[in-house]
């Protein structure tokens, strides 16, 4: 049942060990990029005596990764990155993350070891129902489950019809999916007189790329009648393969010896104790071609302390609670609010007064922008109105991937609000 | 040129009602109305016997309201003369882009408001061919 039975079961005193050599490795590594080479001038990696002194270097954010577009963390020649993975960058610089040859083994290793965790082995059929390209979910499971020689569908999300045909006629053991896309995949079965638990062979799921709730997952299990495990990633750290579940469902083991964990106060940046909740801080114990040491995550969670029943010694985090941002995860894209905005100030007509609603509707987010007409471009004629609406959607379709309903309303009928105007309103677990 | 009020509504109970409540206590007259609807909103277009006064009392109940061109037609009150109408102004290709009916049984003739891109144009077209328009008085008080 393990990938890697040494490393998985490291003793706790080892592992720290590990740790600190890695952690000086990455330090000596990412002092050739140009931005460390400035931040950490005055740090000495035979200073860190131990791994938790980590504490005194600094952290790195996602502005950090902007302000130094699109180079300032590269460590490698430019020759030797053999990939890259990017954010939407409407708010400016996009973040981009570069990955040599040995970063791209080493990703595809951690979620080969996380698949393998949980039961799948290469005699599974693995549908990876997830979206591919820039998006880190669906290329990071591909080649992991490639790794441990399964067959795999790249058919990724969408075309519900043809998803459930697939699963049937291959007989599909194990799916990648959003929790959201899973519920809503369900409602066509009925239609297609494809009974999910008597039809398929479905036996393992594994969800993740939005929060769901420990009852969205006994749903999708009862269902479907499988296993379905929480994947926790993000594109600063590869993508999936951060932190997983194993067999006993109860928190996600990070995976140390790629990954050293803190959690932090998010307000003051002090270092908690494990068991209480605050701030995910990560830094990249191996990466080759862009190590990011102290990496904000801004999920906010808990180190889960006691040992796992499983006999891994690689400790489990908490299932996301939330941000400590304003970041909307909308199936499973990440976007922040100020992107909206900027998208829909942009067209010229809109006033300066709208909100954004995020609801639920057949299980899958739905984003509503709720403008106020505008009393200086209104000609008084529904025409013009019907255009506006047109191009809005457009605009935030082809800018963040979101297909928003755009609704006008009268001028003065939204709420005012003071100073910072609260625009955003997320009414998804209303 | 005479003016219609285009007014922004969202689509529920009683927004007609506050507009012509307003125009009621301002003793304002509802000459012609019409309602284009687009599911969750719509535009009003009302006909008043003094537009500018109406316009700006709507503005101060914070309705968003333009004023826009009409031209009212004066037609026959019989069959084909809106046909008539319509034809002269197709084959001097003029788009009509709203246009509906007020007041009939008025002498005999009924009034057909119109609105297009062209006014100049389709004021000499109809001219020409012998079509009466109505004075922004008669429209007033159609």
């Amino acid at each position: 049942m393990y990938w890697e039975k040494d490393i998985e079961t490291l003793s706790f005193e080892k592992l720290k060990e590990y740790q600190l050599i890695k952690l000086k490795e990455t330090i000596f590594q990412s002092k050739k990029s140009e931005y460390y080479g400035k931040k950490l001038k005055d740090i000495d990696s035979s200073s860190i005596n131990s791994i938790s002194d980590i504490s005194n270097l600094p952290f790195t954010t996602k502005q950090d990764m902007r302000d130094n577009f699109p180079y300032g963390f590269l460590t490698v020649p430019l020759d030797d990155v053999v990939r890259l993975h990017s954010s939407s960058g409407t708010t400016g610089n996009p973040t981009v993350v570069y990955h040599s040859k040995q970063d791209l083994d080493e990703w595809t290793n951690l979620v080969a070891r996380c698949m393998y965790m949980v039961g799948v082995r290469k005699s599974d059929v693995f549908q990876n129902i997830m979206g591919y390209g820039l998006f880190t979910g669906g290329i990071g499971f591909h080649y992991g489950a490639e790794k441990l020689g399964v067959l795999t569908i790249p058919i990724g999300p969408g075309n519900s019809k043809r998803q459930i045909w697939f699963l049937k006629e291959f007989q599909v053991t194990t799916i990648h999916i959003l929790p959201s896309y899973a519920l809503r995949l369900y409602t066509f079965f009925e239609e297609l007189g494809v009974d999910p638990k008597k039809d398929l062979k479905l036996k393992t799921a594994f969800i993740g790329s939005e929060p769901h709730s420990e009852e969205i997952r006994k749903k999708i299990e009862l269902l479907y009648g499988l296993k379905a495990y929480n994947s926790y990633g993000l594109s600063e750290m590869n993508g999936p393969g951060v932190a997983f579940e194993c067999q006993y469902q109860d928190g996600l083991h990070v995976w140390e010896d790629n990954f050293y964990i803190e959690i932090i106060d998010p307000d003051t940046g002090k270092v908690l104790p494990d068991g209480e909740e605050g701030e995910l801080v990560i830094t990249t114990l191996k990466r080759d071609a862009m190590p990011l040491i102290r990496y904000r995550t801004k999920d906010l969670t808990k180190i889960i302390p006691e040992k796992c029943k499983c006999g891994r010694t690689h400790r489990r985090i908490d299932r996301i609670k939330g941000r400590s941002d304003d970041m909307l995860i909308i199936n499973g894209v990440n976007i922040f609010p100020v992107q909206i905005e900027k998208t829909i100030m942009k067209v010229p007509e809109v006033g300066d007064n709208y909100i954004i609603e995020l609801k639920k509707e057949n299980f899958m987010d739905k984003v509503f922008v709720k403008i106020e007409i505008n009393e200086n471009t209104f000609h008084g004629t529904l025409n013009e109105i019907e255009k506006l609406q047109k191009k809005i959607t457009e605009e935030l379709k082809s800018e963040l991937g979101i297909n928003p309903v755009v609704k006008f309303v009268e001028s003065g009928s939204l709420p005012q609000s003071e100073g910072k105007a609260v625009r955003v309103y997320d009414l998804r677990n209303k | 040129m005479a003016h219609q009020l285009s007014i922004f509504v969202e689509n529920s109970p009683g927004k007609l009602e506050r507009i012509t409540k307003i125009l009621a206590d301002e003793k304002l007259n509802v000459r012609g109305i019409c309602l284009a609807n687009a599911g969750e909103f719509g535009i009003v277009k009302i006909i008043v016997d003094d537009p500018d006064k109406a316009y700006d009392k709507l503005k101060e109940h914070h309705f968003t309201v333009s004023k826009r061109n009409i031209i009212a037609v004066r037609i026959d009150d019989k069959s084909g003369s809106l046909c008539n109408l319509l034809t002269i102004l197709s084959s001097n290709k003029i788009n009509i882009e709203d246009c509906y009916g007020v007041s009939v049984a008025y002498n005999n003739s009924a009034a057909i408001i119109i609105e297009v891109e062209k006014y100049p144009d389709v004021e000499s077209v109809l001219k020409k061919n012998n079509i009466e328009t109505l004075t922004d008085k008669e429209v007033y008080s159609i």
